[in-house]
């Protein structure tokens, strides 16, 4: 639900507490940001980082970790001619400070008492607000009663974020999500799964019937949330069952 | 791609940081948006975001104007302008501060 009234979003300081690569593109930031307010699945903050001349750039990443961890950490897709992500996918280091704002944004949220079915369908690091839904879902006796199921698509297998937490979840005791892979440029040795777009077959494979009244999250670039989108509602899925959230250059 | 003007929009969520900070903190993804144009009903935050010397949002239903929002540099403020009617809720229900 939107709301009103509400205090004015402020601007805090956060420092880097730890680095973590996750990919050869891609590195989590785990932040420090004092009175931090705590956030929901699917939210997300805005960066703000300020150079010695005064000049300021200002960007808005999804938050990975769950609303349940200690810190608030960012998973950044690093851009080589990008203005921002360089920097943050790639010079930072532990102790660095910068501005945020958050958590933002409200309708792209989950919360484990909202249930399920929850089908989550990610493009690339459009992985990472669905990562904080599933983490969120693994700390939540609760929403672990709600099936879900994850489908990724992915570049390659090398490129497929937080692959080891994944397999983990996958293989967790207690309810454990279904998570589905498919691979766009080229696969490993031996691999079994799917290995294109993801069309409507896919979704009708992988996901849950759409007389099961699914909750479901399309993140990805634009072109991909679109088709996925369209091949979903052609299956029969409500659209406003539908929660998209689509990400482009933004000057990186 | 630069070469796929598609691959450029976006959607309203994006907005959400510039929404609060112009409606007071306000969480306004999630505020339905009943176009004037074709009639339909969209939360913000599947609406077109298309960006380039200021931000216009559009209906995802019919591609009429939601919002635009330009940077006047020389006045050093924002100017805003909305379509259609917006659906906000009174009461507080968000974590979002």
């Amino acid at each position: 639900m939107a709301t009103l009234p509400v205090a004015r979003i402020t601007w805090r300081e956060a420092t880097v507490a730890q680095v973590r690569d996750e990919t050869p593109h891609a590195r989590t930031l785990i932040l420090d940001v004092p009175d931090w307010p705590g956030h929901d699945a699917g939210q997300h903050l805005d960066v703000r980082l300020t150079a010695e001349d005064g000049y300021q750039a200002e960007r808005s990443y999804s938050i990975a970790s769950a609303p349940e961890d200690d810190h608030v950490a960012l998973t950044i897709e690093r851009i080589d001619d990008g203005e921002v992500s360089p920097y943050l996918a790639g010079d930072v280091v532990v102790g660095d400070r910068f501005e945020v704002r958050g958590p933002i944004g409200g309708h792209f949220t989950w919360r484990a008492a909202d249930g399920g079915p929850l089908l989550l369908i990610g493009g690339g690091s459009g992985l990472v607000p669905l990562m904080s839904m599933l983490r969120h879902r693994a700390a939540d006796p609760a929403g672990g009663a709600a099936d879900a199921r994850l489908l990724l698509s992915a570049r390659e297998w090398d490129a497929v974020l937080y692959r080891d937490e994944l397999g983990r979840l996958a293989g967790g005791a207690a309810a454990p999500p279904s998570i589905t892979y498919t691979l766009t440029r080229g696969t490993p040795p031996g691999w079994t799964g799917w290995s294109r777009r993801v069309d409507a077959e896919m979704l009708e494979a992988v996901g849950p019937p759409p007389a099961t009244d699914p909750i479901i999250f399309v993140c990805g670039p634009t072109p991909f949330v679109e088709s996925v989108a369209d091949a979903l509602v052609g299956l029969g899925h409500a659209a406003d069952a539908i929660h998209t959230e689509r990400f482009g250059p933004t000057g990186g | 791609m630069p070469t796929d003007p598609d691959r450029l929009v976006l959607d309203g969520n994006a907005l959400a940081g510039l929404l609060a900070s112009i409606f007071g903190g306000a969480e306004m993804t999630a505020a339905a948006r009943g176009c004037g144009s074709c009639g339909q009903r969209h939360p913000l935050g599947e609406h077109r975001l298309y960006r380039g010397a200021g931000l216009v949002l559009r209906c995802p239903g019919c591609g009429d104007v939601a919002l635009t929002v330009v940077a006047d540099e020389a006045r050093g403020v924002r100017e805003v302008r909305f379509a259609g009617r917006w659906s906000v809720a009174a009461s507080v229900s968000s974590r979002g501060e």
